[in-house]
């Protein structure tokens, strides 16, 4: 039993230590990664005009999208690594631009969904912005709660509802 | 105006508990708030046609569902209608006069005419002409709802009559359409889809033509929009400058003030008063979807301090009071607040939940809908009697959402 306890005070002092190392590398290498998007949200900066016509979607280029916390558009630790590889792809495909797709779960106002969705779009799109990225090739479009991947009613449905996923496409 | 008053004032008089000093003004005020008064129908002769007939029962459904009046073949009724309805060579002719029966006053002599396909409309209007003469108070009948359904597997918008009859379906888009608003004379229709650019944008339909122009398709969201009682501005929500904020745009898109600039919240849903000075609209600044009011000219928002852990979804009746959702033990339900005292009254109370709400023209009904088991319909609330009945039929299949009811400013001059 004091076994077990001292084991699990051990994980808990670990993952403090990993997560706090975790924080400081960030803050010295990518300091504009870590501010935008995590904690303002926006870059405060204008969205670009959008791409007119039809757009030469690349369907074949697949990203796995970010995940949210309930009612929030903060880009978790765990998902930052999604974003830096399509920061990486990006800076390797010049010619290629991204639409961030903000969604939500279903639970509360759809009128309030869409402008939610569209502050993680948002927030995704400054994270990219922070990393590098030229924000004029980022586009950002809200689905609200109308494009679930998951059309169950519980949490596991929810929370893979609650996403920004990205759609390439040829500039 | 002053009918709205009293009958805003009904809303809140009708929870004494709540509301002790409302409930002093009770009498002075009329003593027929709230209350059923008996309507003696049967001096209204009706022709044993169809449309004769059909005529007599829409006038029927719509007195009873006003919610003033409980309908008699005779005895002793507070009031008296007299009248005929006939229908001759595909047209219909109907003339009323309705009386106080105890001291014969007259408070209503007028006819209708037209041809038999619009007799549901004509006697939605006798049937409004009746609610305003006998109680002081507008109508509903005549208002067209218009919401978004989903039976054929895309949200599109309908059409139908504030008795749920003549649904139809308005867009055929393919695409997603989202939050029909009425602009105030009820031949335009606003709302969100993602027609033809795929991204979120404003449309504008006028009903009678058919035309359809976009509004706003700028970079982002453009969402929300809602007419300003003059007709001449909407507010909208669009995030192109960066983030998803309120703003006001001239009804022909080229004047478009910032009203709000919360680089870390979201706004939405906004609404205007009936004065047009203000907009309520929600921001989740304080870490929950909440309520705040700001001038039609900007400033700084004021919080509605309301309880409930969300609060979404406003809808600013002419009759002053503002219709919201409210998350209040893990269900939404409806609620109305006063916006100049705070005080809130919840209307819905089952284990439902309630959502989107939006007043009718007479300022005592709410269209809303009403989620349970995962199945969304409108549904008709009642403030004063507490009444819930669904809008469309049973047999109506699909889920329905977001309604909006027209006239909602007609009747405040």
């Amino acid at each position: 039993m004091t076994g077990k306890h001292l084991y699990s005070v051990l994980i808990v002092m670990l993952v403090c230590a990993l997560a706090m190392t975790g924080c400081r590398s960030r803050k010295g290498g990518r300091v504009s990664g870590d501010n935008i998007g995590g904690e303002i949200g926006s870059d405060g900066s204008s969205l670009p005009t959008r791409m007119e016509g039809d757009l030469n979607i690349l369907t074949s280029v697949k990203y796995d999208a970010v995940m949210f916390d309930y009612d929030s558009a903060q880009i978790r630790e765990s998902e930052r690594p999604k974003m830096e590889a399509v920061a990486d792809y990006l800076k390797n495909n010049r010619d290629v631009g991204v639409i961030i797709e903000g969604n939500c779960d279903e639970r509360g106002s759809s009128e309030y969904n869409l402008a939610l969705g569209e502050r993680r779009a948002i927030a995704a799109r400054a994270y990219l912005v922070g990393l590098g990225i030229d924000g004029a090739n980022v586009q950002t479009k809200s689905y609200g709660e109308e494009k679930p991947v998951n059309p169950g009613h519980d949490e596991s449905a929810w929370s893979v509802n609650r996403r920004a996923e990205f759609v390439f496409f040829k500039r | 105006m002053k009918f709205y008053f009293s009958a805003a004032l009904a809303v809140f008089i009708s929870l004494p508990a709540f509301f002790p000093a409302a409930q002093a003004q009770r009498v002075v005020v009329s003593k027929s708030l709230g209350e059923v008064s008996f309507l003696d129908l049967s001096g209204l002769r009706t022709g044993g046609d169809a449309a004769a007939s059909g005529f007599r029962m829409v006038l029927e459904s719509d007195l009873t569902r006003s919610g003033w009046f409980n309908l008699t073949g005779g005895g002793r009724a507070e009031f008296t209608v007299l009248g005929s309805i006939e229908a001759e060579g595909g047209r219909i002719s109907a003339s009323c006069e309705a009386y106080r029966t105890m001291t014969r006053e007259r408070c209503l002599s007028e006819s209708y005419r037209g041809g038999a396909h619009e007799a549901r409309a004509l006697a939605h209007r006798m049937a409004d002409d009746i609610v305003r003469a006998l109680t002081g108070h507008p109508g509903m009948a005549a208002s067209k709802i218009v919401m978004v359904g989903s039976r054929t597997g895309k949200k599109e918008l309908y059409l139908c009559d504030a008795d749920g009859a003549g649904l139809r379906q308005l867009t055929r888009d393919n695409a997603i359409s989202l939050a029909p608003r009425w602009s105030p004379d009820g031949r335009q229709i606003v709302y969100t889809s993602y027609y033809r650019t795929q991204f979120p944008d404003i449309f504008l339909v006028t009903l009678a033509s058919g035309e359809r122009r976009c509004l706003a398709n700028f970079p982002g969201l453009n969402s929300s929009a809602s007419f300003a009682p003059g007709g001449r501005e909407l507010s909208l929500i669009l995030s192109k400058d960066g983030n998803p904020d309120l703003y006001v745009m001239d009804a022909r898109g080229d004047r478009i003030t910032r009203l709000t600039a919360t680089k870390r919240a979201a706004e939405a849903c906004p609404s205007w008063s009936p004065d047009g000075n203000e907009i309520v609209f929600v921001s989740d600044s304080p870490g929950t979807p909440q309520l705040f009011i700001t001038g039609r000219d900007g400033g700084a928002p004021r919080r509605l301090a309301i309880g409930g852990a969300q609060n979404v979804d406003p809808d600013w009746g002419a009759n002053g009071y503002i219709a919201y959702s409210s998350l209040i033990g893990g269900q939404f339900q409806v609620c109305v607040v006063n916006p100049a005292t705070g005080e809130t009254r919840q209307i819905s109370r089952d284990d439902a939940n309630y959502e989107d709400p939006a007043w009718a023209p007479d300022g005592r009904h709410i269209f809303c809908v009403r989620r349970q088991g995962y199945h969304s319909r409108i549904f008709i609330i009642d403030t004063l009697s507490s009444s819930c009945i669904s809008l469309l039929a049973e047999t109506e299949k699909g889920d329905w959402y977001s309604p909006d009811c027209s006239g909602k400013y007609k009747n405040a001059k």
